[in-house]
Parts: C-alpha cells; sequence; structure tokens
C-alpha cells in the first residue's frame, strides 16, 4: 500500500490510535459474545442430539400389563414398521448412602439383550454385572459419592446391598436421579418378580408414523388379548432438553447480536466524529480529482481495518469462551462433547456479521461525509452553529454548570446518539441483572410456596386416612397430607394421546394428582381462575405446564385424562404457577381415597426417619423419599448456568457502551480545540475549560443512567417473559435488581467523568497557539 | 498581428444569485470572460465584490445561476456532480490562501494524490514524477518532510507543485500570497509565470492592487461586475 490515499488512511489511523482502540475493543468484544454463543450453540446441539441418538432411544414404548414372553417379542419384531424390539422392565426404588436415600430408577436388563435399543456406554466394568453387582450411571457415581456398593430397596421389597461393578454413560439420564442397571436375577434379590412390562420398539420413520405404528402394534397386542397400559413416544432423535438449548440459546445470541449493534453504533459515531474533522480534507482530497466513490472507498477501508482487527483479536476468545460454555451445559447435561470441532458455517457467520455489520452501519455517515459537496467542506469550520439560539439557563447563576449544559445540548444529534448508546447498553445490563434476579426471586418464591419437607412415595397405595392416623403424634412431625398421583395421558377425541415422557419418567411427564382440597402444604400462586373446593368433585386446577400440554384450556373448560387405563373428564376450574414440577392436574382427594405418596412437615430431619418407621411397621413401605430440598438444587443447576451467561452478557453491555461514551466524549473535545484556545485567549485557565468539560461528560453520564435504568425495566420484562416461558412455561415476575441499577448509575458516571477527564486533560495541556493552529 | 489563440476558459454572462433569508443577493451580475492558453490573469476588487465566487464557477465548485461555463472545451456548468472531481483533477490545479497540505502525508505524498486519483501515471512514474516538480518549484530538499515542518512559502510551493501534478490546463489560485510576506509572495509570482509560459492559463485572485510586473492581465470586480480590465 504504497500509494498515497492509504498512507494517509495509514497515518490518520495513527493519529487516531486511541479512537481506533476504542472502536476495535468495542466491536472485538461483542464479537466474542457472539461466537461464543454460536460456538457454544452449535456444538451442545450437535452434541447432545449425537449422545442421545447415540443411545438408540426407544421410538415408542408399550407398557404391556403381565409383562412380554420371548415369543411374543419374536412376533413383534416382525410386525408392519417395527424394525426392532427388546422387553424391559423399570422400576422407582431408592438408594441409600450413609444415611440419605436417593430416588433410584432401577433398569432391568436381560444378560442376554443385545442392547441395540435404549443403550448405554460401558464406562467402567463389564455388561452383564454379577447378581449381586450393579452398574451405575456416571452421573448417579456423583451422586452418591461414587460408591463401592449401595443398598437398594425395590418398591414391595427388602433392601439388598450391591457391590458397584462399573459406570455407565447413558446420556438420556438426567438430573437429581440415580441410575442402575441390573439383571432379573439382581431385582429378585430385591424382591419384585421381573416382569419385562416394557416393550421397547424402534419404528423408522417422523413422529406421525411412530404414532401411528405404535397405535396398530398396541391394537394388535390387543386383540391377542394383551392389555396396553400405556404408549410413550418421547420426540423423536430430541434430547430432552433440546427445545430448552434452543431457545436459551436463541436468546443469548440475541443478546450479543444487541451489543455488536451498539459497538457498530460506538463504530459509527467514532468514524462520524473523525470524519467531521477531516472534511476540509476531505474538500481539499476533491480538488485534487478524487471521487466521492474513491473517498467512501478509503474509508470502508478504514473501516474494514478496523473490523478485520477485532475480527482477529476476537476469534480465538471466542471460539475458547464458547467451547467453555459448551462444556459447562454439557457438564449440567450429562453430555459428552466427543468432537469439539466448529463448523465452517460459523467461523464464516462470525466473520461476515464481524466484517459486514460495522461496515453496514458506517455506510451512512461514510457516504454522507463522502459526498459532501467542495463548497460545503471548503466553508466547513469544525463547529456547526447552535442547533439553538435560546440559551437554557438552570442552576441560577453558576455560569459553568450553564456553560456546560449549553455545550453539551450543542450538538443534538450527538447528544441524542450518545445517550441512545448509553441507555441501549445499561438498560441491557440493569434488564439481564434483573432478569437473573428475578430468577432467584422465582425459584425462591415457588419453593417457599411448597410448605413440606420432604414427599415419601409408598411402594403400594394405602388408604388416606390410614395415612393420616399412623402419621399423627409422630414427635417432630408437624404436617402429614396424603395424596395420590398417577402418571397421565391427556385424551381427545377420544384417543390416547401417546405420552411424551422419556424414560425418566420426568421430562415430558404429565401427572393426575388428588389432594385434600385445603391442602397446607402447597399453596401454589393462581393465575387464573380459582382454587378446588371441598365437595367438588371432578373439577382439577391445572399447572402452567400442564395447562399449555392440554392448550390452555379456560376455566370451566372439560379436559380428558386417562390414568391407569380409566378415563376421567374433569372441569378445569383454574391454574396455577408451579416452579419445579412436571405437568399436573391437580383434583380434590376424596376422604375415603388411597393414596400414592404422603407430603410431610418437620422441624426436626430425624421425624422423616421415625415417620417412615411408624408406617414401615404399619406394612406401608417407602418407594422414595424426596426431601424439598433436593428439588431446589435441581432447579438450580439448570438456572445458575443461565444467569451466569446473562450476567457475562450484561457485563459486556457495559464495556460497550462506556466505550461509545468515551468516544462521544472524545470527539465533543477534538472537536472543540480550537474553541478552548479562543476561550483562554479571553482569559479562561486551563481549569476552567477542564471543568466545564468533566461537568458536560458528567451531565450526560448521569442523564444516559437515569434513561437506562428506566429503559431497563421494559427490557428485563421483555427477557424475563421468554427466559421464564422457556423454562418453566411462565414469564418470570419483574423483579429489578437495585444492585444492577445502581451499579449501572455509577459506572455511568464515573466512565463519563473518567472519559471526559482524559480528554479534558488533553485539551487542557494544549497551549492557545496549539489550539488556534489546530486543523 | 497573429490569430488570436483558442480560449481555454470562456465565460458567457455567467451570474451567481445566492438565496438568503434576507432575500435574493447577487454575487456575480452576467459576466463574461476569456482567458488564452498561457495567460496570466488576475483577479482584484474589494472584499466582497465577488472574486472567489468567480473562481468558484471556473472550477466547477459552484454553478453559475445563468450564463454558461466552458473550459477546455467542457461546459462546465453542465457537467453532472459525479463526474465534476475527476473532471476537476485533469483539467484545473487548485491553490489556496491557506495552502490546504493533507497533515499526515508528506509534500511529496501530498503531490502523488492527484496522480493516484486520476491515474494519470503509472504508480512507478508518480514519485519521480512529484520529485520532479518539487525541484521545479524549488523544494525538493522537503520532499519527505511532513508540512508542518516547512515555511509558508514552501508549504505555498509545494500546494502549486501538487496543483500542476497532472499537468492541467488552467491553474486557479485564491489570493495565494495572502499569507506570505512580499519577498515569498515574489518568488510564487515567478512560479506563475514561468508555469504560464509553458502554455498553461492562470486566474490569480488577489488583494494586490497593481501586479502588471507578472500579470498579463488585470480583472478588476466590483459589486459583481468586471469594472475594467488592464492590459499591460
Ligand atoms: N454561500 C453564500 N451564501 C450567501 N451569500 C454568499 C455566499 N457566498 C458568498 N456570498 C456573498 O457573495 C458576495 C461575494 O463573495 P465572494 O466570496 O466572492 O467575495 P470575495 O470577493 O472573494 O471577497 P474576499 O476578498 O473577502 O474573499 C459576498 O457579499 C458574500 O457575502
Ligand atoms: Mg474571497
Amino acid at each position: 500500500m504504497t500509494r498515497p490515499r492509504y498512507t494517509k488512511i495509514r497515518r490518520d489511523m495513527r493519529q487516531a490510535r486511541g479512537r481506533i482502540l476504542l472502536m476495535t475493543t468495542a466491536v472485538a468484544v461483542s464479537l466474542i459474545a457472539i461466537g461464543a454463543m454460536l460456538t457454544a450453540r452449535t456444538v451442545v446441539t450437535r452434541e447432545a442430539s449425537a449422545n442421545y441418538t447415540a443411545t438408540r432411544p426407544a421410538s415408542a414404548t408399550l407398557d404391556i400389563a403381565g409383562g412380554i414372553t420371548p415369543d411374543l417379542l419374536t412376533q413383534v419384531r416382525t410386525r408392519p414398521g417395527i424394525t426392532d424390539a427388546t422387553a424391559r422392565q423399570t422400576l422407582t426404588a431408592r438408594v441409600r448412602t450413609g444415611d440419605t436415600w436417593h430416588k433410584m430408577l432401577l433398569f432391568v436388563i436381560d444378560a442376554d439383550d443385545p442392547l441395540r435399543i435404549s443403550r448405554f456406554d460401558i464406562e467402567r466394568g463389564t455388561w452383564p454385572p454379577p447378581a449381586d453387582g450393579i452398574l451405575l450411571e456416571r452421573s448417579a457415581q456423583a451422586l452418591l459419592d461414587n460408591p463401592t456398593a449401595v443398598t437398594v430397596t425395590a418398591p414391595g421389597g427388602q433392601p439388598a446391598t450391591f457391590t458397584v461393578t462399573g459406570a455407565v454413560h447413558d446420556a438420556a439420564a438426567q438430573e437429581r436421579t440415580a441410575y442402575g442397571y441390573l439383571t432379573p436375577q439382581g431385582l429378585t434379590r430385591l424382591g419384585p418378580t421381573p416382569t419385562h412390562h416394557q416393550l421397547k420398539t424402534s419404528i423408522a420413520g417422523d413422529q406421525h408414523t411412530v404414532d401411528t405404528r405404535a397405535r396398530e402394534l398396541a391394537t394388535w397386542l390387543t386383540s391377542q388379548g394383551h392389555t396396553v397400559n400405556a404408549i410413550t413416544a418421547p420426540p423423536a432423535g430430541r434430547h430432552p432438553h433440546q427445545s430448552q438449548i434452543d431457545s436459551v440459546t436463541l436468546l443469548f445470541l440475541g443478546f450479543a447480536a444487541a451489543a455488536l449493534l451498539l459497538a457498530a453504533a460506538v463504530v459509527a459515531t467514532t468514524l462520524g466524529g473523525m470524519l467531521a474533522q477531516q472534511t476540509r480534507q476531505i474538500g481539499i482530497l476533491k480538488t485534487l480529482g478524487a471521487t466521492t466513490t474513491q473517498i467512501l472507498g478509503t474509508y470502508l477501508l478504514l473501516t474494514l481495518a478496523v473490523a478485520t482487527a477485532a475480527l482477529l483479536l476476537a476469534a480465538a476468545p471466542a471460539i475458547l469462551a464458547g467451547l467453555a460454555l459448551a462444556d459447562a451445559t454439557a457438564g449440567l447435561l450429562n453430555l459428552d462433547i466427543t468432537d469439539t470441532s466448529i463448523p465452517t458455517w460459523v467461523l464464516a457467520a462470525l466473520a461476515a456479521t464481524g466484517l459486514g455489520t460495522p461496515l453496514l452501519v458506517a455506510l451512512a455517515p461514510l457516504t454522507r461525509a463522502a459526498r459532501t459537496t467542495v463548497r460545503a467542506a471548503l466553508d466547513h469550520r469544525g463547529t456547526t452553529p447552535p442547533a439553538t439560539t435560546r440559551a437554557v439557563r438552570p442552576a441560577r447563576g453558576n455560569r459553568l454548570v450553564s456553560l456546560a449544559l449549553r455545550n453539551a445540548l450543542r450538538r443534538r444529534g450527538r447528544l441524542a446518539l450518545t445517550l441512545a448508546l448509553l441507555t441501549a447498553g445499561g438498560a441491557l445490563f440493569t434488564g439481564g441483572l434483573s432478569t437473573a434476579n428475578a430468577w432467584n426471586t422465582w425459584v425462591d418464591d415457588g419453593l417457599a410456596r411448597r410448605h413440606y419437607d420432604a414427599e415419601i412415595t409408598l411402594t403400594r397405595p394405602a388408604p388416606a386416612h390410614r395415612l393420616t392416623e399412623l402419621l399423627r403424634g409422630v414427635p417432630g412431625l408437624t404436617a402429614a397430607e396424603p395424596l395420590s398421583s398417577a402418571p397421565a395421558v391427556p385424551v381427545r377425541g377420544g384417543q390416547v394421546e401417546p405420552a411424551r415422557t422419556y424414560p425418566d419418567g420426568g421430562h415430558g411427564a404429565f401427572n393426575l394428582v388428588a389432594l385434600p382440597p385445603q391442602s397446607r402444604l402447597t399453596d401454589f400462586e393462581l393465575l387464573r381462575g380459582r382454587h378446588l373446593r371441598d365437595g367438588e368433585p371432578g373439577t382439577a386446577v391445572l399447572n402452567q405446564t400442564a395447562a399449555t400440554r392440554l392448550g390452555d384450556p379456560a376455566p370451566g373448560t372439560h379436559v380428558t385424562l386417562r390414568a391407569a387405563g380409566t378415563d376421567t373428564t374433569l372441569r378445569v376450574v383454574g391454574v396455577v404457577a408451579e416452579v419445579g414440577g412436571p405437568a399436573t392436574a391437580y383434583t380434590a382427594h376424596e376422604p375415603q381415597a388411597t393414596a400414592t405418596a404422603v407430603r410431610l412437615a418437620y422441624d426436626d430431619p430425624a421425624a422423616l426417619t421415625r415417620a417412615e418407621q411408624r408406617l414401615a411397621d404399619a406394612g406401608i413401605a417407602a418407594a422414595t423419599v424426596v426431601p424439598t430440598a433436593e428439588l431446589r438444587t435441581a432447579v438450580d443447576e439448570h438456572v445458575l448456568i443461565l444467569i451466569q451467561t446473562l450476567v457475562a452478557l450484561a457485563a459486556l453491555m457495559a464495556v460497550v457502551g462506556t466505550l461509545g461514551l468515551a468516544s462521544a466524549m472524545g470527539i465533543a473535545v477534538t472537536e472543540r480545540t480550537r474553541e478552548f484556545g479562543i476561550m483562554q485567549t479571553l482569559g479562561a485557565t486551563p481549569r476552567t475549560v477542564r471543568l466545564t468539560l468533566i461537568l458536560e461528560g458528567t451531565a450526560i453520564g448521569l442523564a444516559g443512567s437515569l434513561l437506562a435504568v428506566a429503559a431497563g425495566l421494559p427490557a428485563a420484562a421483555l427477557v424475563g417473559d421468554m427466559l421464564g416461558t422457556l423454562s418453566f412455561g411462565l414469564p418470570l415476575p419483574l423483579a429489578p435488581s437495585r444492585g444492577g441499577m445502581a451499579a449501572w448509575a455509577a459506572l455511568g458516571v464515573a466512565a463519563a467523568a473518567a472519559a471526559t477527564l482524559t480528554a479534558a486533560r488533553r485539551a487542557g495541556r494544549l497551549t492557545v497557539k496549539d489550539t488556534l493552529t489546530y486543523e | 498581428m497573429p490569430t488570436p489563440p483558442t480560449p481555454v476558459i470562456t465565460v458567457h454572462d455567467a451570474a451567481k444569485t445566492y438565496t438568503t433569508p434576507a432575500g435574493d443577493f447577487p454575487a456575480l451580475r452576467d459576466v463574461s470572460l476569456t482567458v488564452a492558453p498561457g495567460e496570466f490573469v488576475t483577479v482584484t476588487g474589494r472584499s466582497g465584490s465577488g472574486k472567489s465566487t468567480l473562481l468558484n464557477l471556473l472550477a466547477g465548485i459552484d454553478r453559475p445561476t445563468s450564463g454558461s461555463v466552458v473550459i477546455a472545451g467542457t461546459d462546465v456548468h453542465t457537467l453532472p456532480e459525479s463526474r465534476l472531481s475527476s473532471w476537476r483533477g485533469r483539467t484545473i490545479g487548485m491553490v489556496f490562501q491557506f495552502f490546504q497540505l493533507l497533515p499526515t502525508l508528506t509534500i511529496a505524498e501530498n503531490v502523488m494524490l492527484p496522480m493516484d486519483f486520476c491515474a494519470t501515471r503509472p504508480p512507478r512514474e508518480r514519485h519521480p514524477h512529484a520529485l520532479h516538480l518539487l525541484d521545479t518549484v524549488g523544494i525538493a530538499d522537503h520532499a519527505d518532510k511532513l508540512p508542518a515542518a516547512l515555511s509558508g512559502g514552501q508549504q505555498q510551493r509545494a500546494a502549486i507543485a501538487r496543483a500542476l501534478a497532472n499537468n492541467p490546463p488552467v491553474l486557479l489560485a485564491d489570493e495565494p500570497t495572502g499569507n506570505l510576506d512580499s519577498a515569498t509572495a515574489d518568488m510564487i509570482l515567478e512560479l506563475f509565470t514561468a508555469q504560464a509560459d509553458t502554455g498553461t492559463a492562470i486566474v490569480m485572485v488577489t488583494h494586490e492592487r497593481d501586479l502588471s510586473t507578472w500579470a498579463h492581465r488585470q480583472i478588476h470586480l466590483a459589486d459583481g461586475r468586471i469594472a475594467h480590465q488592464d492590459t499591460p
């Protein structure tokens, strides 16, 4: 690049290196965010899908009463559309390590099962384990503190101890449930008779084909004299958390894109300022024969140089941050990232946005500058006449303050842009923090609405009143409330919908729960309609997840659910908000009804053991015991990483917003250099010049902060709405982060003061002669 | 008597009226004028008499409200804005009162700019040609300095070298000596005379009353009209 016009660009850049650095940083920082989000999204989505598909999840699982014989299985394999089938058994048990009990999902698999459906990777040990051995899912290993042996209790059986002979990775395993894998021989040690009640099938085709084939198979099985209790067909090929991954990363990507737009605005204003200073030079270039296109080209080249530098700076950190985020998410979702390669399109997209956005945004001010006629350029004096002739007159008598304010208001357009930048940056910052805050508040709140400390599920239903009587008077126990819960399937148009429940029984599940209407142990927030009332059989209150699944029925609408083979039609009377639970329809408990679980409140943790003992003595065995606190951890883990990412993005917005302010103040000072000289020849001391400037900057910073805080509320509401709906099916409440707002206000004012101080120092240091000869 | 050469500048009945909030202001009224190649013409007149306005019309920086401006065979007043710049780069050399060198480029680089924009010479030849021009105006020693390191007179000579970079048929100068002492100003005028001798038409606006020693013709403007012309 030896042509003088490029030499000029190079030297101009060197001379304005402060601003170039500022623009580059702003773009680079936002590109890191975009690149990281794009990388994380791509890698996690790909790996979640790969991991999940690698387990060859059953397309449809049919629950057959009485189990499946080998003969029947062979016949099923030849049915139309069924590419493969296997018979399994799953049951919910409890596992004890030390003094704590955890819920355990036991997968009973024949020793000779070819493991072609619902498979897992053996990480340690071998399959099958001996009769007294068990393999644990690796997340269970961690949950249970890497035990060498575990004591398991199956419903209706006796405790038995198993040696942990190995660990497996089952990508479908989620959250706080311990997954254990054993053979029918192992199950016999626990008491229950092995029955292969689950018919797991592989069916080629889309969801509709899968549903149809599964129904056909069920019809055929029924015609053969078997009873099909339920059909479950989770979304084909989609990881249980796929939609959350999709939507949350998309939202974050949106944040990152907003940061880039902000950065591009910083570039545009900064370039605009640089060009305003160069207007006369542009005029001269035109008298020397430079065309508008040539001038535009050189300045676009400058912009491109900034964007390229930013892209080069950002690329590696973006990818590293993205992989780190992907890694953290993978840990949370129990995924193995086997392939960290980043598709070329991600890099291409990053490059395109990184180079394209600044160029596009800069195009308007650059074109305007390049179009300047020689006449206008030669007339240009570096400052624009005041937009208003009316002087602003606040702070009576204080000349300095009024001068500073008048200066701030002089360039209306620039002021508006600076304020917009500060506001946007601040709004996203406070909005992000408020969303994080809302999230925490909501989870706290939602869990606080469960007034029970633990829930015991029973191996066999027991009369509700019997439970109440038994538990009355247990020392330390303050309340006991029986309830019955059964997995249910919505029925529409007389046809049972294949349930979308994943094998963990949680994700995608739908429960029908009967509670005492005057339940003291839960008081979920009412969203619509009303709560359940005594003496009103056949009514139901849905939680928001259930309401969504049923198509948001209005109060008064009837819905039909099939539970344990029986259809129940219920009139919906209300919808409640429930944090951390599957889709549930609550109905009123009949006094004589049976209960499948009991919720307990106590002041003394030992009361739980005593209550359990009391029930056991009466022949009522506990299947699982889940302390409410565990729910909290499960929800927290989901949310924490999202909040951290949100806060990181918010911090980034703060950086870009501050850079914008610094740039604007720098321009304001440089532009008025000559004026400062004139002020000084008229007797102003350098100190006065400096002070006026700092006052001006601080005023802008303060205004920007206040606007940002105001604009941050709707931003938080919007983001909270999206995030809440994505994760819990409910918008988050608006919980403004006071700390975030105060931090932004302080940051805005401090950054404004600092940015101006730097510029003002420079201005104050110039001699009168410097400023007057300043070009 | 030899036949007069074809004029390189022909202004016919050119008028320029500025529309201001206070009403229309005629800055130039029906000016007609021709300048032959190699002619050195000065334009004098009081402040506000329309000197710069006339020069701007010649350079295509402003368009006449009525009348025509033809330079080197081109109707400047009808040339679209998009073609004006490169036309100007090849046809007109401009010299300003405040030199207007680009501060971040060296003297030689400043001189190379018009060649760069108009691609009038192969890139390899541009630097040698710039040095040659600087040598002509007597500041070849300063070729690699930045403008700020030069005196006013030296800067103006550099500006003249730059104006001549594309060997334009017309050189326009608006008070080129206005910021220089008389000795330095004389050197600049000498350069102009020498350039006119090579066939360049020169129109120079000046405040100095009598430049009859240098100029071939002196045009005197008053209230936007040509009051009189003196040919020595
Ligand atoms: N853009 C404009 N709008 C309105 N009036 C203008 C404009 N430019 C020039 N004028 C007026 O036209 C008249 C001629 O201006 P011009 O610049 O040609 O004068 P000049 O002879 O060059 O003066 P000086 O010797 O002071 O440079 C002046 O009265 C000036 O006020
Ligand atoms: Mg003038």
